[in-house]
């Protein structure tokens, strides 16, 4: 493990993006901001319903930029052939894969500082909640990420990168409950939907906020998810081919 | 010293990218010569542990690939081919990490950085951002990356291709101060000329010949090369243009016959050893 290395790249490559690409920032928080802004109309300014839309806009921030890592991961690996310098120094393929998730976490912390402004003017996060909260992030940020690298690793061409990510963030955070009350859909569909770590990340984060019951089955599924990618990215990131 | 000691790299069942090769790579710099698909690329990466070997392996400094693959990464640098900066971060910054990545802490990382930089006179450029830079001065970047690491042994993949002739003689001059051991690919024999003491031919997964120029040259005892499109006479053909290697005591024949004489070059060695075989 070099932690270093890690930090210094998350930084480089988190945080001096945002400052040099702000472009890219807005892009990856005008989802979540716009999907707030749809349910703040549909529900006529009902404060419930715009709690919930802001307790789900940090998740929807970290899922988004996250798989959005796939673009890079593969970019890096095929197009500019970063990952291979990379392999031949002493760095382990761990050692990159935590750098890259960092960074898309670093690079999601504006987005995320945002709803936490506007979650605590609505007093939908306390100071009590924060911690679990930044906790169900980071995993879902290593969750997704390892999905990242898992689809950068099977791909052979760069162009198809864009399309899977378009898709896939779109899936990732609309249809899983980011957005609505988990208890709005059948029991069985959030098991189903489980299957995207962003519906257990998103059911635990309603439960912390105390909007709806805690599922602690949630947070055995977003941990068991995060191991299986995790090992899954490691044997799919082609690191030694 | 580099032991190539029978690898093979096969892809599926039937495409071999490596056939068995062996060699000794003992100069401080060898190029390794090749068409495009020779095998070059494949070999540097098994070298520089990027790549697996089908079968068989090679010793660097004595430490083999497979088995110390971390002592064998802690004796080299390697540059991809083809690999490119970040652009939005600076050639300073992409030294640095990469230097850390090597081991290095982040002040040294920074030190080093900067005087390799200074080196190949791109210091003025460290904070700008990489995609503003020359095709020319990314490469040398990723050169000065080299040299500031300062591995004992480090692979450069083709690092002139695609750039301009001024820009690939700013990477010449980059490269010749390094002192490490260098493994250098390239299809430019031009470049193989500039830059090495021992060349490595090699063609669809062999190794067609391999030796110090000198002695490659010498195999050619003071023939010249006459050519001419659609010349009658030819040892190869390539598309209309008949090569000719003849004794110097017939050049006035040759001449006459509308040949052009040209001396012996790396070119010859591999159109004599690569594409004759081919042909």
């Amino acid at each position: 493990m070099n932690p270093k290395f890690i930090l210094y790249f998350a930084w480089y490559y988190g945080f001096f993006v945002i400052l040099r690409g702000p472009s890219y920032l807005v892009a990856s928080l005008s989802l979540p901001l716009a999907l707030l802004f749809i349910v703040t109309i549909f529900a006529h300014g009902s404060l419930v319903a715009i709690s919930f839309a802001v307790a789900g806009g940090p998740i929807a921030i970290v899922a988004a930029n996250s798989i959005n890592g796939a673009a890079d991961a593969a970019f890096f690996r095929i197009q500019i052939r970063i990952q291979d310098l990379y392999v031949a120094t002493n760095i382990t393929s761990q050692d990159y894969m935590f750098a890259l998730s960092l960074s898309y976490l670093v690079f999601s912390l504006p987005g995320i500082v945002l709803y936490a402004v506007l979650g605590s003017y609505l007093k939908v996060f306390s100071v009590e909640s924060a911690l679990p909260i930044i906790g169900v992030l980071v995993l879902l940020t290593l969750t997704i990420s390892n999905l990242s690298f898992i689809i950068a690793g099977l791909l052979k061409h760069i162009r198809n990168v864009w399309g899977i990510t378009a898709i896939l963030s779109i899936i990732m955070t609309v249809l899983p409950p980011t957005f609505y009350p988990y208890t709005d859909i059948p029991m069985n569909l959030i098991y189903v939907l489980s299957i995207s770590p962003v519906t257990p990340a998103a059911v635990l984060v309603q439960g912390i906020v105390g909007k709806e019951p805690l599922l602690y089955s949630m947070l055995f599924i977003l941990l068991i998810e995060t191991v299986v990618l995790t090992l899954l990215g490691r044997k799919f990131i082609r690191w030694r081919e | 010293m580099i032991e190539i000691k029978g690898i093979t790299k096969r892809y599926g069942k039937h495409l071999y990218a490596l056939k068995g090769i062996n060699a000794s790579l003992k100069e401080r710099v060898t190029t390794v010569i090749g068409r495009n698909g020779a095998g070059k690329t494949t070999l540097v990466r098994i070298l520089s542990t990027q790549l697996l070997p089908t079968s068989g392996t090679a010793t660097i400094e004595g430490y083999d690939i497979i088995k110390d693959t971390k002592k064998v990464r802690n004796l080299i640098s390697s540059i991809p081919q083809e690999s490119q900066l970040i652009g939005i971060l600076s050639p300073l910054e992409q030294m640095q990490l990469y230097l850390m990545a090597k081991g290095f802490s982040a002040q040294q990382a920074k030190a080093e950085s900067k005087e390799a930089l200074d080196q190949l006179e791109l210091y003025d450029f460290r904070n700008a951002p990489s995609d503003t830079l020359s095709g020319g001065m990314k490469r040398k970047v990723f050169v000065a990356m080299a040299l500031a690491a300062k591995s004992p042994v480090i692979f450069l993949d083709e690092p002139t291709t695609g750039l301009d002739p001024l820009s690939r003689i700013e990477v010449w001059s980059a490269i010749k101060r390094l002192t490490s051991k260098i493994i250098l690919t390239t299809h430019y024999m031009e470049e193989a000329q500039e830059l090495s003491n021992e060349v490595v031919v090699i063609d669809q997964g062999n190794i067609m010949t391999h030796g110090t120029i000198q002695h490659l040259l010498s195999t050619f005892n003071g023939k010249m090369r006459a050519e001419k499109l659609d010349g009658e006479e030819y040892d190869i053909k390539i598309a209309n243009v008949a090569i000719k290697y003849i004794e110097k005591d017939k050049v006035d024949e040759f001449i006459s016959k509308g040949y052009d004489i040209k001396r012996i070059n790396l070119d010859d060695i591999f159109l004599s050893k690569g594409v004759m075989l081919e042909s």
